[in-house]
């Protein structure tokens, strides 16, 4: 499955498309107007984008760092364009900020793994704790991958992902913003952080689970 | 007649340098070379060297600047103080604060800033060695630094001069032509509608002169365009 690359610009269809991210219309011709592959599927037209910063979508698991506590809310560093808020009521519905401190549930540079609740016209966005899955992360480790590849890291239905996990027996969250959490032993972590960069180089190559797969068992060996 | 002038800046039908009336000088680019920017370029145009770096979107400080419905685009052109033979005194001057201006204009008029309320979209151009017509370089190299950071913008924004030496119209002057050619005329276009996004005149020209010129100046946009496609093909291994 081989897709076009394409650069700002150029002509990638004439005609009656639905337009999604990464192109535009002029008169009836469709331009693309990021660096990235052609995705064509019946009549919608879409630019996978091979760089850039994480675009917030509503639905998207984000790891993010609390950089501002306001009265009733938090600023949380995103990794994006836009930090997000975290509105009291979205960590805990029966919240009094009359009546708590919310330094004291979650201070500055605190981690958390938050769902993006919504996302306003004016692009303002919204995360929420509320949400079966979303924690405060206390321990392990954060590292930082270009968040175009993340789809590549978790693989086609999850399959990059749970070999790592089986392979390794390690917890791994994924935020869609480009941030991996890895928490067990440092053994472990290094391996993972290690087949995490691998997958991150080579993420437009073929047969990358199988390569990862054998990557990590010849180092398991090796100790 | 000043130190170091030329007796004749055509000889034979030719340039100084060996150029034809409308041959470029060669132009190398290749993208992504800086790792801690959002997106870069680094540029060889002749004797020019032009690094340029792109960050964003990202949130505008100071927070007054910021535009509620869109992006702002802030470029920065600064030359090194060794890029030129006589030490250039380092910090903003008149003419790079000029320079800084158009270039932001040229480049404004692609980039989908609506895309990105209350964010701001820095580029910065450092000219590391300078031989003539770098406001042309740093626009070019800048908008393959954009399209590399992955901002979505409607076309690349190649640019070239044009000029008059020796009562000639020749394409893309160099050091020697500029000082003492008798025009200059910096052009930047967007390849798809040919929209013109920087103009500027420096000499005189007649009337004949200048649409000669004009025209001269697009076609070596147009194959400026053709190498700053191929570098970012090269970045991202297509073919």
């Amino acid at each position: 499955m081989s897709r076009k690359l394409v650069i700002p610009g150029e002509l990638v269809a004439e005609g009656d498309f639905k337009l999604e991210n990464g192109v535009y219309r002029e008169d009836n011709k469709i331009y693309s107007s990021v660096m990235g592959l052609l995705d064509i599927r019946g009549r919608t037209i879409r630019i996978i984008p091979l760089t850039g910063k994480y675009v917030p979508k509503v639905g998207d698991f984000v790891i993010g760092i609390i950089s501002d506590i306001e009265f009733s809310r938090w600023y949380v560093d995103i990794n994006s364009a836009h930090s997000a808020v975290l509105n009291s009521s979205d960590y805990f519905r029966d919240i009094d900020p009359f009546q708590t401190d919310l330094s004291k549930i979650l201070s500055l540079g605190d981690t958390i793994y938050a769902k993006v609740r919504e996302i306003t016209p004016r692009k303002k966005v919204y995360i929420t704790m509320q949400e079966k899955g979303a924690r405060i992360i206390k321990k392990g480790k954060v590292i930082e991958v270009t968040p175009t590849k993340v789809p590549r890291i978790i693989g086609r239905k999850g399959s990059m992902l749970s070999m790592i996990k089986k392979k390794t027996r390690i917890n791994i969250l994924v935020g869609q913003n480009g941030r991996i959490w890895l928490d067990g032993s440092p053994e472990q972590t290094d391996l993972v952080t290690k087949a995490i960069e691998m997958i991150e180089r080579e993420a437009h190559t073929a047969g990358l689970t199988d390569r990862v797969k054998n990557m990590i068992i010849s180092e398991r060996e090796k100790k | 007649m000043k130190v170091g002038e030329p007796e004749r800046l055509i000889i034979d039908g030719k340039r100084l340098d060996g150029r034809a009336f409308d041959e470029l000088r060669p132009i190398k680019i290749e993208a992504g070379v800086l790792k801690r920017a959002d997106g870069s370029a680094y540029l060889e145009w002749g004797g020019n060297k032009v690094m340029a770096a792109c960050y964003g979107p990202r949130e505008v400080h100071p927070r007054h600047l910021a535009r509620p419905d869109s992006a702002i685009l802030r470029c920065i052109y600064n030359m090194a103080a060794f890029s030129v033979s006589d030490r250039k005194r380092p910090g903003p001057d008149r003419r790079s604060v000029e320079i800084s201006k158009v270039t932001r204009e040229a480049l404004e008029h692609v980039v989908f800033t609506h895309l990105f309320p209350r964010t701001a979209i820095d580029v910065f151009i450092e000219i590391l060695q300078a031989n003539a017509g770098t406001r042309c370089s740093g626009i070019t190299a800048a908008s393959v630094a954009l399209a590399d950071a992955g901002i979505p913008m409607a076309d690349l924004v190649p640019a070239c001069a044009a000029g008059k030496v020796g009562g000639e119209i020749v394409l893309d002057l160099n050091d020697v032509e500029d000082n003492y050619g008798e025009a200059d005329l910096p052009v930047a276009i967007t390849p798809k509608k040919g929209e013109v996004t920087l103009l500027q005149m420096d000499g005189n020209f007649t009337r004949e002169e200048f649409e000669k010129a004009f025209k001269l100046a697009i076609k070596g946009c147009k194959k400026v365009h053709k190498i700053q496609k191929e570098a970012l093909r090269k970045k991202y291994g297509g073919t």
